[in-house]
This record gives C-alpha cells, structure tokens and sequence, in this order.
C-alpha cells in the first residue's frame, strides 16, 4: 500500500463507501448523487485506520461549500502528509 | 455471591407517533432523504404529563412487576438520563417516590452511554451488597430538540426501559470497558441550564436552552469510539465476533450501527433493533430494544448478548452478558 493515497485511491474508497456510480473527482462534493456528509465521514473513519501516519480530521470538511471537490479535499491531504512520507 | 441474575424487565414509551413524513412536511424535505439519512420512520414523543420521571416509573414498575418485586425490595435505584425531571433534586428522587423504593437512588449522567455506565454501577454495587437493584434508563431528547433544527429533530425520540437485578450465583458479566473523552465534550451540547451558563430571558431567547449537535463529529467518534470499546471488551472475554449471540447497540442511527457492525465484524443477522419504530431514546435506546428482544423470545436463557453505546461527552461503554435469571 502506498503511504500517500492517489486522488483515484480516494475516488475508490468513496465510491465504496456510498455506494455511489461514479465519483468524478471534480465534481462539488455537494452534488455528487449518492454521497453525503455521513458518508465523508465513513470514509474519513476508513482513511485515518489506513493512513495513520496522515493526520486527517472532520476539518477536512469543515469549510465544506459548492466549491470543494474531491481533488480539493486531496490537495488538503497532501499538505497534511509528513515530510519524511513524501 | 457476587454474581446477579436479570430477574426482570420492562419499557414504555408515550403513544404520540411523529413520523418521518411529518417532520418532511415540517422541514420541507423528502421523507426517503430522513429515512435514508438515519434509518428512523417515527419516533415516540411526550405529551402533557409525561416527563422523563413518569416515563421511567411506567418502565421500572413493569420491570418490578416481570421480577415479582415491590419497590420495597429495592436496594438501590439507578436512573441514568441527559434530561432530568429539573435540576435538582435528581430524577431519581421522583422515581423513588413514587415507586416506593425502600433503598438509596441516584442518577447517572453518561448521555446515551447512560444505561451502559448505570448497569456496571450496578454489576458493582451488587458485589458489595447483593441485594435486588432497579436499573434505569429514561429520556426525553424531543424536549431538548430546537423544533427548528432539522438534524436533531430527525433523530431523536422518548422512551424508558429498566431491568431489576436480583442477586444470584453466576457471574454473568464476562467482560466490560467504559471510556469518555473529554475533548469533545462540544460536538453534542446544551451551552445553558448549568453554572456554566445560568439560565436567563437572554439564555432562552437565544435557544441556548436547546441541544446544538455537530453530526459529522459524532459520527465519526461514534464509530470510532463504538468499534473501540466492542473489541476491547470482546478481547478481554477472549471471544470473538462470532461468538456473539446478539448485540444491542446504542440505537442512535442505522448508518453508525452498520458501521460498527461491518467495522467490528459482527453479522447484521445479531442486531437486535427498533431504532425504525422509536428514533434515538438515548438512555432509554438499549433497554428498550432489551426489554422488546425479551419480549418477543428472540433472546434467551444462556445467550451471549452484547450492549454496545456512546454518548455525548464523549462516553462510550460495552458489557458482554451471559443472558439469565428471569422469574
């Protein structure tokens, strides 16, 4: 398992999460059929057991509008990862 | 002796239904986006009379009446609740009163963790004095809900349920774990009402009286704290998932218990559940779903049940029981 997660990791591990079709990773969050806050949150629960070494929190959505999409929420992750990761 | 057996049971939950289609007429939503957003279809509220004392007193006289008891042969009394009666004195002095409990009572206040926290206080008290215990659980969330605020108001129901401990020779606690976390305390709250924040016309105008609820936080310390405390408790009893008969949870949201249930391995054929037909009770939740799992025979003498719950603060907590010793 790689330790810095692809934005089409997050897409699978969303999509399987909601049971969504299809997550385009640049699509508002808001919009995405299927998805909704609860879900983000299963997934967020997901991700901190599988990338402990990321300290990804709730506030990954906290600011959360019609704006935030998938690869916004990835950038916010890369920044997030330690440097000795990268 | 130390041991108890669970000589007896009972719930009651008021008779006015709202159901899901109500508050998406109130809210201007889609019934199915309520159904699906937390698995509830009605939930029970209180009407005029009907307290979180009254409540408990209908469950706990029909737990003393399932054990064969009076209050006169109770020990002690534990009512947990987040909704008391009023500030002072406890709920538990109301229910005393007028069940006629001969020993002492108090209340705990663990939020929806309640009636977990309250029966390891009672599973401990019988070890020092094994005489019968009445153990409660009561809330009345609809009262603490701002009828404004949608996501609470979907959630949340009343209810109570109790169960009479009588002392007996098994040991039927295999394992427990109780645990809170004190930084988020703020994700579930009510800001006034306490020495924190007197209540005043300011107070009330403000709504501050009301409970403010951050879901996504609880969600995920919901899941993350409910998946922690099944397997510590299940480790230490040296059983697996498997090895459960049924499991109990906190019904708070049908989304959180698939997930805890996925995430700790449990099958969902062991859930026992009524969260469609009574929304969130909090403390009320597991002996509520206890007392209809009884009930109907579903569980029996010698089963391994599970309660698993969590709650504002947070608290969380788990008993492994082996199921016995109705009269």
């Amino acid at each position: 398992m790689s330790q810095i997660p692809t934005i089409e990791d997050l897409a699978q591990q969303l999509q399987a999460v909601s049971g969504a079709r299809e997550i385009d990773a640049d699509a508002a969050l808001q919009h995405i059929a299927d998805v909704d806050s609860l879900d983000l949150m299963e997934w967020l629960y997901g991700f901190q057991n599988q990338y402990p070494h990321i300290p990804a929190d709730e506030s990954l959505f906290a600011d959360i509008d019609d704006t935030t999409t998938l690869r916004v929420v990835h950038e916010r992750i890369l920044a997030l990862v330690p440097a000795e990761a990268n | 002796m130390s041991g108890f057996d669970v000589a007896g049971w009972g719930m009651w939950v008021p008779e006015t239904v709202v159901t899901s289609a109500d508050l998406a007429q109130r809210f201007g939503v889609d019934e199915h986006w309520i159904v699906s957003r937390c698995g509830i279809r009605e939930r029970r509220a209180v009407g005029a009379g009907q307290t979180t004392a009254s409540m408990a007193v209908e469950a706990g006289r029909r737990a003393l009446e399932r054990a064969g008891l009076t209050g006169a042969d109770i020990a002690h009394l534990i009512v947990a609740t987040a909704t008391p009666e009023q500030p002072s004195p406890a709920t538990s002095a109301f229910v005393h009163d007028e069940l006629g409990i001969a020993g002492s009572a108090h209340d705990v206040n663990s939020e929806c963790a309640g009636f977990v926290y309250a029966l390891v206080t009672a599973a401990g008290l019988m070890r020092m004095d094994p005489r019968p215990i009445l153990v409660i659980g009561s809330d009345t969330h609809t009262q603490t809900a701002n009828p404004a605020d949608r996501d609470l108001s979907i959630l949340v129901g009343d209810g109570a349920g109790a169960v009479v401990l009588t002392p007996g020779p098994v040991e039927r606690i295999r394992a427990w774990n109780l645990g809170a976390d004190g930084s988020c305390k703020n994700s579930l709250k009510v800001l006034a009402g306490g020495s924190r924040m007197p209540t005043t016309a300011e107070t009330v105008a403000q709504g501050l009286h009301y409970a403010q609820i951050n879901g996504n936080e609880i969600y995920l310390n919901a899941v993350r704290y409910t998946v922690r405390t099944i397997r510590e408790t299940l480790e230490q009893a040296k059983v697996t998932a498997a090895d459960v008969d049924h499991v109990v949870p906190h019904q708070a949201n049908i989304r959180i218990i698939n997930s805890v249930l996925s995430h700790t391995g449990i099958g969902p054929e062991k859930l026992v559940t009524n969260l469609e037909r009574y929304g969130n009770t909090a403390s009320g939740s597991i002996p509520i779903a206890l007392a209809e799992a009884l009930d109907s025979g579903r569980i029996k003498d010698g089963d391994t049940v599970l309660l698993a719950g969590f709650g504002a603060g947070m608290t969380w907590g788990s008993i492994l029981l082996t199921w016995g010793g109705a009269r």
